[in-house]
């Protein structure tokens, strides 16, 4: 085994491929706003289930991890990752991106009051119409959110390239993390900028998913025309190399 | 769905009886304007209005409240109740559940939503005509009597007044008029309106017990501690005011006074809204202070708790059948368990908890 100076100076440019000579350890200046760990450190398991399994019914594969979890140590959990059953990842993203100063309970609690007003308007109009409407009336704000974020997210964009001394806007295909990002991102701003200067938040936002629900609005709006811009630079798209 | 009997919600279930207890009934849609048009906590208010129904749950506390009312002697002097609970256990509920009670049996109903609203955030006070040292509250007292008017209606006519009361020079109410009168008067003259509301308070005092015509009187405060304590309002040379130097406070600190017969005074402890009292603050004699527990004593305490575990299935039964608990989740055991363990079954943390799942 090298002595330990040594370790320190290979381990301070180390690479992920180097876990042969990984050892548990912690620098003596410990870097707080954005963990990085040890790559000997492993990933926290926050789902339930995994813990229920009785003995009998692992498969070998998950009774090696479970031997590797009980050496080797493991990352803390970030404040956002819980174990209820009311997780919402799409949701979770969407908190953080609506942060302002890294004040998360506010952002949460603007999505709360969005979804409890999303629900309210729902089942009023739930509980007045007639019986054959009720069928087709979506109550559930969860479903509502997700839906709306769905047809808000473009199919495809548009990249600026250069060629010859301009710029042309040329359209490229979008990965998934991108579109949901673009929508998410369409969305708050369009409910910080474009409403009334009295209303709040949660109201302007609870209009606009629900408006986004069923295909109307602002942000299906800006999601259509760049749809029609990248159309209507077709001609552009082989300036795209990758 | 409902999987078991433990909830029914009807227009024929009284509210009354013991063995509905855990159960729902229904407040039949013309009672709430008439009734409660104030009085009811505002999310509940909400849920009202998102339902399209009016459901409260039978209680204990209520059950044991109405109970007592219906069995007091009330040629004797007044009884005083007082709800204790911690915060969100639903005091002020299971006080707008007994107040519909006795509005259904015929009762006069003399509501105050909140004593607390009397002694902060005031934005005119006016020295008082009648008396040197004390202050008037136009605005409150004269949205009080409006709401006054429309919760009895009936009885403003039948009831005569039994002194003259002189306003200005030129205004007076003569003996022999209905009360009517004096309240419209109240409600139009805002300069004169606290004293309006002493004038009423102070001859349905005289009035609640008499044989002929006789009414029974119900009181119902929500907030009493508010009466005792301090204010946030200042005089003129900002000095801060005491409770006493306002007519308002110092008329319904006689009204709650046990010198008078042939009705009952239902109070509410409430640390929601009070000044100066910790958040932890939830037993009468923390709340109320000194003078406050010595001005009500002796009263019968009513312990409100948290949901039970009946109480609790039946709340959640409730959500399902109203379709007002959407989340996939929730409806599943594992999704009630959590429920359960995030708000340790306090009825407003659930409801709160309800509303975004």
């Amino acid at each position: 085994m090298a002595s330990t100076s040594g370790l320190r100076t290979t381990l301070s440019k180390m690479a992920a491929s180097l876990t042969g000579l990984l050892k548990p350890w912690t620098p003596r200046v410990l870097l707080v706003r954005w963990s990085r760990y040890n790559p000997y450190y492993l990933e926290p398991e926050p789902r339930k289930e995994v813990y229920h399994i009785p003995e009998t019914e692992l498969t070998p594969e998950q009774k090696e991890e479970r031997e590797l979890k009980s050496v080797r140590p493991i990352k803390a959990a970030t404040n956002s990752v819980t174990s209820s059953v009311f997780n919402d990842p799409v949701l979770s993203k969407f908190v953080n991106m609506m942060m302002k100063d890294g004040d998360k309970i506010i952002a949460k609690g603007i999505i709360t009051q969005t979804l409890e007003n999303m629900k309210r308007k729902q089942v009023e109009k739930y509980h007045k119409a007639p019986e054959g409407k009720k069928a087709e009336i979506e109550c559930n704000p969860y479903a509502i959110f997700h839906q709306a974020l769905e047809n808000c997210k473009p199919v495809i964009g548009l990249a600026s390239i250069q060629k010859g001394g301009k710029f042309y806007q040329v359209p490229i295909p979008l990965t998934d993390n991108r579109r949901r990002f673009l929508a998410m991102k369409w969305m708050i701003t369009e409910c910080r900028d474009n409403k009334h200067r009295r209303t709040l938040m949660y109201e302007k936002l609870s209009q606009e998913l629900l408006a986004a629900f069923s295909k109307e609005g602002n942000v299906v709006k800006r999601k259509h025309e760049l749809h029609k811009m990248a159309e209507s630079n077709r001609a552009y798209a082989h300036y795209r190399w990758w | 769905i409902l999987k078991g009997q433990r909830y029914i919600y009807s227009t024929r279930l009284s509210g009354d009886s013991e063995q509905h207890q855990g159960q729902y009934y229904t407040v039949p849609p013309s009672h709430f304007h008439t009734v409660f048009p104030h009085g009811l906590p505002p999310r509940y208010q909400q849920q009202v209005k998102t339902f399209n129904e009016g459901c409260v749950m039978v209680r204990q506390p209520a059950l044991e409240l109405i109970s007592h009312l219906k069995r007091a002697d009330y040629s004797k002097p007044t009884l005083r109740y007082l709800l204790y609970g911690v915060k969100g256990s639903g005091k002020t509920m299971s006080l707008c559940h007994t107040v519909h009670y006795c509005s259904t049996q015929g009762w006069l109903v003399l509501h105050i939503p909140d004593a607390h609203l009397w002694v902060k955030n005031c934005k005119e006070l006016l020295p008082s005509s009648y008396h040197a040292s004390r202050f008037d509250q136009p605005i409150q007292a004269s949205n009080w009597l409006r709401n006054f008017r429309t919760t009895n209606e009936n009885f403003l006519s039948k009831i005569k007044l039994r002194q003259r009361y002189v306003w200005t020079k030129r205004e007076s109410t003569e003996e022999g008029q209905p009360l009517g009168e004096l309240v419209d008067m109240g409600v139009s003259r805002v300069k004169s309106s606290s004293d309006v509301v002493g004038a009423v308070l102070k001859e349905l005092r005289l009035q609640a017990g008499g044989t002929e015509g006789g009414f029974r009187l119900a009181v119902a405060v929500d907030g009493v501690n508010g009466l005792w304590g301090r204010t946030t309002l200042k005089k003129e040379d900002k000095s801060p005011v005491a409770p006493e130097e306002l007519t308002l406070v110092h008329n319904l600190r006689k009204m709650i006074n046990n010198d008078w017969c042939g009705g009952a005074v239902i109070a509410t402890l409430s640390q929601t809204g009070s000044l100066y009292a910790p958040s932890s603050a939830y037993l009468p004699q923390e709340l109320l202070g000194e003078e406050g527990f010595d001005s009500m004593d002796p009263f019968i305490p009513v312990p409100v708790s948290l949901y039970s575990e009946k109480e609790f299935e039946s709340c959640y039964l409730y959500y399902l059948d109203r379709h007002w608990l959407q989340h996939p989740h929730s409806q599943t055991e594992e999704g009630k368990k959590e429920l359960i363990f995030l708000s340790n079954r306090n009825p407003s943390v659930l409801e709160r908890l309800c509303a975004f799942l």
